[in-house]
């Protein structure tokens, strides 16, 4: 019995690499699309809703379908069940998604033993790729940010930096790697902070910073409501009044919450690969699409993410149909001109490599608040596996 | 044994037998769910405990997700600690659940109602602070990822999750079988006895406080034994097994089936999680409405929860006469 099963796998992975001709292959997407995290898949779905309307439903001889799958949140029972249900019921032959780091590494053995190609729209943690062969990412990595941010404060005369991150594993990852540039190259760190996840109530840390007095304050809080607190209880406190730089990475002001902050985030300075305002053809056709389909909709990092992961979706789809291997092949060193820039697949470690652009809140034509590019760091990979 | 009638212990293997008939053919009609199946199995040995806990012996608790959680780090632990044998983890988690549940059980059975609730989520919530701060043990939000090793040395966790739902759906008949045992014990009738009324077991000689730490320890054993499974099943282990949500649903399980019987624990694990993977698969964007509303539903139509459905009916139709 034991052994009958084993051949049935065996056909079943056979069945995957050999793959029949002028057929649909299923492509499996788990992100959340419910509760307090559901903006993701949000954002997912309309970013690969455009690409397929710039590229269509074919890749190469295949017709390309997508199944979405919903992760609920960061919760990798879920992530791995729906994601092996992909795998053996829908007949999935690639996977997207993965927003949280536990639910991307959760389905790593699933994807080696499977030889399923899977491209990750935004968990940022450096390692995950190490966890599988079958794993290509199209987000950014938290030290691909922080490191950048620090440069260029070096560069523009900041001297002393007061570090204020979220109390769990990317924010600790965050704040190493900005300290860790930023006493490289000369500058000085006056005090570590770090909150709590749950915090809402930022002004005692507010008050902290106040009397360290810093050039600049260094902040990491992810995206969401109290990203939006926090850099309201930074204007509040009157810290801006006191010449206290705001430096962080750009999940503290992304465009779906940029407008709700007002003008107090006016002069806030972020580190991240892409903005809605970032000046190219390629970005206003992909901004004007998403306006012709979703009207209320904004693009992020999320919608990008998407649309660049389902390029490469399709670029290994149309190379290699259900091969597995020869899709992870064809995927590196993939470059291509994104929405956010010029970018490509590292050969090595399968993440993205892109411009990282330092980014100022600034009011546009429209007056509406934007991310507008004020410098460029080129070709910046992932630095968290540099080490 | 010898504490259970006869007739009772026939009855009580026809029950265990008719369960394992249901799990097997489960395993035979949906081979391509397993992986859900096994969830559902392991989140039926969870509410099991958390019905023995607040079901049987009345002890109101939201924070059973840190017995769950203790349970699932103790077996992911072990398993990064080169001891990736299966059953040694399940030993393991139940071993330290059970610590867990017993010195918190030794401050926390010392209240009751709306102050026991909140020490209980209080509880979980430190737990879950502890992981995410530890994170050179544990891993932190990027979770503790593990490989488990053959069970007993000889079957291989599979890909399509055979192997994973045998296992869980052995552990939820042993788990059964200790509880129809114990609930029939005069251990069990005293944890009966104090959800009727403390002050009366108080007063015929009961040691009502050590009873409750040792029903919350056992209980707690039982939820170490459902989180050293999924941690195992996952092979990953996240600070979401401290999850609140994780305590309020098992809750919500537990009310839709009707608290204070097994079979209450099983129906409702089933019914729910059903619900919600058929909901969210038909509509991954909007499945919560469904759930609400099934909710809504059973609490207005039958309050005691999806069991008494059928004493409904018949009291119904016999005022109708």
């Amino acid at each position: 019995m034991k052994k009958h099963f084993l051949g049935l796998c065996a056909a079943l992975a056979l069945a995957g690499a050999s793959g029949a001709e002028a057929d649909t292959i299923k492509v499996g997407i788990v992100a959340p699309f419910s509760g307090p995290f559901a903006i993701y898949g949000k954002q997912f779905k309309e970013g690969l809703e455009v690409f397929v309307k710039d590229y269509g439903t074919k890749a190469g001889a295949h017709d390309v379908e997508f199944v979405y799958k919903d992760s609920t949140g960061p919760n990798p029972d879920v992530s791995k069940q729906v994601t092996q249900e992909l795998l053996i019921k829908d007949g999935v032959k690639y996977l997207g998604g993965y927003v949280f780091t536990p639910n991307a590494l959760a389905v790593a053995p699933l994807i080696t033993q499977s030889q399923t190609p899977t491209v990750i729209f935004n968990a940022a943690t450096s390692v995950i790729t190490k966890k599988s062969p079958f794993f290509v990412r199209t987000s950014f990595t938290l030290p691909q940010n922080s490191g950048p941010m620090a440069d260029w404060a070096i560069a523009n005369g900041i001297k002393t930096v007061v570090t204020a991150v979220t109390d769990y594993g990317p924010g600790v990852d965050a704040e190493k790697t900005f300290i860790k540039e930023f006493e490289a190259k000369g500058g000085k760190i006056v005090d570590k902070i770090r909150m709590p996840i749950k915090t809402t109530d930022f002004a005692p840390f507010m008050q902290r910073i106040k009397s360290d007095a810093p050039n600049a304050l260094f902040v990491f809080i992810p995206a969401g409501p109290t990203a939006f607190s926090f850099t309201k209880s930074y204007s509040d406190n009157g810290l801006k009044a006191a010449g206290i730089q705001f430096l962080g990475t750009g999940d503290v002001d992304d465009e779906t919450t940029l407008q709700a902050l007002g003008d107090a985030a006016i002069g806030i300075k972020t580190a991240y690969p892409y903005s809605a305002a970032h000046k190219s053809a390629l970005n206003d056709k992909l901004i004007a699409e998403l306006a012709a389909l979703h009207p209320d909709s904004k693009a992020n990092f999320a919608t990008v993410d998407a649309y660049d992961g389902a390029y490469v979706l399709y670029k290994m789809i149309a190379a290699a149909g259900t091969d597995g291997d020869a899709a992870i092949k064809a995927a590196k060193g993939l470059k291509w001109e994104s929405a956010r820039g010029p970018v490509s697949i590292d050969a090595n470690n399968r993440s993205i490599t892109e411009n990282i652009y330092i980014r100022e809140v600034a009011k546009n034509a429209k007056g509406e608040l934007e991310n507008k590019e004020i410098f460029t760091f080129k070709d910046v990979p992932d630095l968290g596996q540099a080490k | 044994m010898s504490l259970i009638p006869r007739d009772r212990r026939l009855r009580d293997l026809a029950i265990l037998l008719g369960m394992a008939l249901v799990l097997t053919a489960a395993f035979y009609a949906f081979p391509d769910n397993l992986a859900f199946a096994t969830r559902v199995i392991i989140m039926m040995i969870f509410v099991l405990s958390l019905d023995f806990v607040l079901g049987v012996a009345g002890v109101s608790t939201l924070g059973h997700s840190a017995l769950f959680g203790a349970g699932a780090y103790a077996a992911g632990l072990c398993a990064a600690h080169g001891w990736n044998e299966p059953l040694l983890g399940v030993v393991a988690g139940a071993a330290a659940a059970a610590f867990v549940a017993l010195l918190s059980g030794l401050f926390l059975m010392r209240t009751r109602g709306l102050t026991l609730l909140m020490l209980t989520i209080a509880v979980t919530e430190v737990l879950g602070e502890l992981a995410n701060k530890f994170s050179d043990i544990t891993g932190g939000a990027d979770g503790l990822d593990i490989v488990m090793g053959p069970i007993l040395g000889v079957f291989k966790f599979d890909f399509r999750g055979q192997v994973g739902y045998v296992y869980a759906a052995c552990m939820l008949l042993l788990v059964f079988a200790f509880l129809r045992i114990l609930i029939a014990s005069p251990f069990g009738l005293a944890a009966r006895g104090i959800k009727e009324s403390p002050a009366r077991m108080r007063a015929i000689g009961a040691p009502v406080y050590w009873r409750l730490v040792a029903i919350y320890t056992l209980g707690g054993a039982l939820a170490g034994i459902a989180g050293a499974l999924s941690a195992q099943s996952t092979s990953l282990v996240s600070p979401a097994v401290f999850d609140f949500q994780l305590s309020a649903n098992a809750l919500i399980m537990l009310i839709l089936g009707g608290a204070g019987r097994l079979y209450g624990a099983l129906f409702g694990t089933l019914v729910f999680m059903s619900v919600h993977e058929v909901a969210a698969s038909v509509d991954p964007f909007n499945w919560l409405f469904i759930i609400g509303a099934l909710l809504l539903a059973v609490v207005y139509v039958a309050p005691a929860g999806l069991l008494s459905l059928p004493d409904l009916v018949k009291r119904q139709l016999r005022f109708s006469r």
